[in-house]
């Protein structure tokens, strides 16, 4: 028997060894100075490197993006990005000048046109299309960074790191690089003495460069009242009074439409009048929504754990530290991952928008001729299978779904949707845009959001399907046409199945439920512009210019 | 917990028919030229553009406080609330009775650009019809209240008229001005003047800015029952000198002192600054009970 192969166990140490050697060589400390980013990113970067670029809904590495966008393809090629959010024009940039060829990531959203553009053109390979928890699970399997580009708030003359508010993906994507021998650099709006606080040891950080520019935060969570409709107030009074009161939701998690945001806002006006207040809504994973701030300060809300954060709520945060997380400097720590983590396990609901669904109540958001992803909605709105703790919704959710010997409960997982969005497009369709998008991308599987099977309820302005209570494809398939309203789906309902599924209480309209709709006015939202809800912060929240019209 | 936030019925959003519900006493609501009498203008009909059986306004008689009113509400969400033949002809009839019939009060809800321009010189001769009836009916003793606070304001031939009554009641959402913000833009450029900057134009026109210049007899949050509260408030204590030669020439004097002092300027917050206010940035976010305050508190 020959004598095994030496191994070198030890290569991906030297490998960051090398590179750092490299670095030093062109003099090069840990501090960079930002005209020198490019000759660090070529210096530590090699060809067909996996690259880690922050950026998620919120937060972006940017300037990092843009000078990697820069660099010369003869030096850095065949590089495969992982990354949350492929949002900058720079995120493309790079697979258009041939640094990188393949994409793992989970959200493209602006970019989404170019990005299929790109596929069609086969310059570009998607690994896949994850969700955020899934892509962070993957950091740690087989997608581990060699090198992360990061975004912090602040560095020291050490190198820890304060990340701000908005700390999101930052500690995910640092561990797995950090303790895997790769590269971590990040980029600083600010360098200072001392931090507020260290989110990163300096030790994990390999260089710091002070960015020209702060790194851009988009404001997608702001949602203004005055854009709320009626339509929205009257589906939002069904939801808390078919929903949230009856199962007694108290743990939850909003997606961030105007509809949800309707919502948060009936919780001091139509939600205090049925008596609900410390009954539902007391504990949240919720980024920092401006239009939860009335129920905060109406006392409905507990606790709010945050993905990330918002702009302009970053004073109302710190003066609420019983509410939110908030370090001993007083500012807001989020985190995605964990945030993630208490929606699959610790909330008993979800409650979100989507753009199509068919008649097993599978939803998307794709559209044709875009690739964009989901980001983390179909982890918040999917019920996970394995054991968990057991709370009154959950319990109540599980029998309803299997009879009084349920052996688990459910997650509430709800769709809520007018049954025509913008343009007249019918939400409810026989078949999803999907499908037609999985056949032009070659994939696998079509890009569904939620699956239909996780789903408990859809709530429309035509009344509330609970699918749980369905005991047939059948059911379940008239039960949505119920609530489609006027579109071609609903027209096409059979009328006795729907009588008798109401019957059941399967399907419940607003009068079933003792709302009258001539009750649903905008007058019941706690506020019904912006500065309304400045004014419940008492000055505290600061929103962006774009939302003030003072 | 604002409860005053949470429980408001806001004027601003309302339509013209809510806003009477909330003001007049319950049930005394009584509808000149109802539903089933009135009639759509025929100059829209002729343009095949869709009308409203009452043209956009609603005519009535009703109580405030047990006290006889006559109210006169535009419906700003038709064509803006702007002002045409039978628009014009039912607000000049109601005030023209009110002149034979001596009610405690006229209410004017003024939600309106002005002249509805479909119609022209109709629209033209209405306004300036409503003017004279407006004179005509303070002269005859019955004092005309404008209440503004519409999501139209109150601009063009109605920012006009709005300055003849005898007094203004406005909320900070409410607008008063003659020419309006894209006219202004349309006419001298953005340069002049953004309309598109919403912050900048309530500054200019806006009810804070109306009250705190003097313009304005009170300011009230933007809920119909605090419209309500207003009105009896100022009709509790009416009292109105006739107008003469002397009082006339002392109005002229103060805008001309006005037009002095301000002319050059360019934005509410310059103004206010004059006027000795020692924040005036944080003037658009005060509530009304502490703009109120702030304004007893400058010097004359």
């Amino acid at each position: 028997m020959n004598a095994p192969l030496s191994r070198n166990w030890d290569s991906l140490r030297q490998s960051r060894r090398r590179r750092l050697e490299r670095a030093a060589g062109l003099g090069l400390g840990k501090a960079i100075p930002a005209e020198r980013i490019i000759d660090l990113l070529e210096a530590v970067i090699q060809p067909g490197d996996r690259v880690c670029l922050e950026g998620n809904n919120q937060k972006q590495a940017d300037f990092l993006a843009e000078s990697l966008a820069d660099c010369d393809p003869a030096r850095i090629n065949q590089l495969q990005m992982v990354q949350s959010v492929l949002a900058l024009p720079s995120h493309v940039d790079l697979f258009e000048r041939g640094l990188a060829n393949r994409l793992d990531f989970s959200f493209s959203g602006p970019q989404g046109a170019r990005l299929a553009k790109l596929v069609q053109e086969q310059r570009i390979e998607i690994g896949a299309i994850h969700t955020y928890l899934e892509l962070f699970g993957r950091y740690f399997m087989d997608l581990t960074p060699n090198v992360a580009l990061i975004a912090a708030q602040a560095a020291d003359a050490d190198g820890n790191l304060y990340l701000g508010p908005n700390t999101e993906d930052t500690p995910a994507i640092v561990e797995a690089t950090a303790f895997k021998g790769g590269i971590v650099i990040a980029q600083v709006n600010e360098r200072l003495d001392k931090l507020p606080r260290v989110d990163v040891p300096a030790d994990w950080v390999d260089f710091t460069v002070l960015a020209p520019k702060p790194n851009y935060i988009e404001p997608l969570f702001t949602r203004d009242p005055a854009q709320i409709t009626e339509v929205q107030v009257l589906m939002a009074m069904m939801a808390i009074k078919g929903i949230y009161a009856e199962y007694g939701v108290t743990r939850l998690n909003h997606g961030i439409g105007f509809d949800t945001a309707a919502i948060e806002l009936l919780l001091p006006t139509y939600a205090a009048d049925l008596g609900l207040k410390g009954k539902i809504c007391t504990h949240w994973a919720l980024n920092p929504h401006p239009t939860l701030i009335p129920a905060i300060e109406s006392g409905f809300v507990e606790s709010v754990h945050c993905f990330g954060s918002e702009v302009g709520m970053d004073a109302y945060i710190s003066a609420r530290s019983d509410v939110f997380f908030t370090g001993a400097d007083g500012s807001m720590r989020s985190n995605r991952a964990f945030s993630q983590t208490a929606g699959l396990y610790a909330c008993d609901m979800f409650i979100g928008s989507t753009l199509q669904m068919d008649l097993a109540g599978n939803s998307s958001t794709a559209t044709l001729g875009r690739i964009t992803g989901f980001g983390g909605a179909p982890n918040m709105g999917s019920d996970p299978h394995g054991r968990r703790h057991a709370s009154p919704a959950w319990l109540k959710a599980g029998r309803e779904a299997a009879g009084p010997n349920a052996i688990r409960g459910r997650k509430l997982v709800v769709q809520m949707v007018e049954t025509f969005r913008e343009h007249m497009a019918p939400v409810f369709v026989e078949e999803l845009d999907a499908w037609k998008l999985q056949k032009m991308m070659g994939a696998e599987l079509p890009p569904i959001m939620i699956y239909g099977d996780d789903v408990s309820h859809i709530v429309t302005e035509e009344g509330i399907a609970n699918l749980l209570l369905c005991r047939s494809p059948e059911e379940r398939e008239q039960a949505i046409r119920g609530v489609a309203g006027f579109t071609p789906v609903g027209m096409a309902r059979d009328k006795a199945m729907v009588e008798n599924l109401r019957d059941r209480g399967i399907i419940r309209r607003a009068e079933d439920l003792g709302i009258d709709p001539r009750q649903a006015t905008r007058d019941l939202l706690a506020a019904r512009s912006v500065k309304d809800l400045v004014r419940w912060s008492g000055g505290l929240y600061a929103p962006p210019s774009r939302f003030r019209n003072w | 917990m604002i409860p005053s936030l949470a429980s408001r019925h806001s004027w601003f959003e309302a339509t013209a028919r809510a806003r009477l519900a909330g003001l007049l006493d319950p049930g005394s609501f009584a509808e000149i030229l109802p539903p089933a009498e009135s009639q759509p203008s025929p100059h829209l009909a002729m343009l095949d553009l869709p009308g409203a059986f009452d043209d956009g306004v609603v005519v009535c008689y009703g109580q405030l406080e047990k006290k006889p009113i006559f109210a006169i509400a535009q419906e700003g969400q038709f064509m803006g609330g702007a002002v045409g033949e039978i628009h014009g002809a039912k607000i000049v009839g109601l005030l023209r009775r009110a002149v034979q019939e001596k009610p405690a009060a006229v209410l004017f809800l003024i939600d309106s650009g002005g002249v509805r321009l479909h119609e022209a010189n109709a629209g033209l001769i209405a306004i300036s019809e409503i003017m004279r009836a407006v004179l005509d009916a303070r002269a005859a003793g019955v004092p005309v209240i404008a209440l503004v606070g519409g999501s139209c304001g109150a601009f063009g031939g109605m920012g006009i008229v709005a300055k003849l009554c005898s007094a203004i009641i406005i909320s900070e959402e409410g607008r008063l001005a003659l020419s309006g913000p894209e006219v202004i833009e349309t006419v001298a450029g953005v340069e002049e003047f953004d309309a598109k900057d919403r912050a900048l134009v309530w500054r200019v026109t806006g009810g804070k800015h109306r009250y705190l210049m003097g313009d304005c007899a009170e300011l009230v949050e933007d809920d119909i029952p605090a419209f309500r509260t207003g009105v009896a408030k100022l009709l509790a204590g009416w009292q109105e000198a006739a107008p003469g030669l002397a009082q006339l020439r002392a109005s002229q004097q103060v805008l001309e002192n006005r037009l002095a002092a301000y002319a050059t300027y360019r934005d509410g917050l310059q103004v206010w600054a004059a006027l000795g206010i020692a924040r005036p940035d944080s003037v658009p976010l005060l509530d009304r009970d502490s703009l109120v305050a702030l304004k007893e508190g400058l010097p004359t």
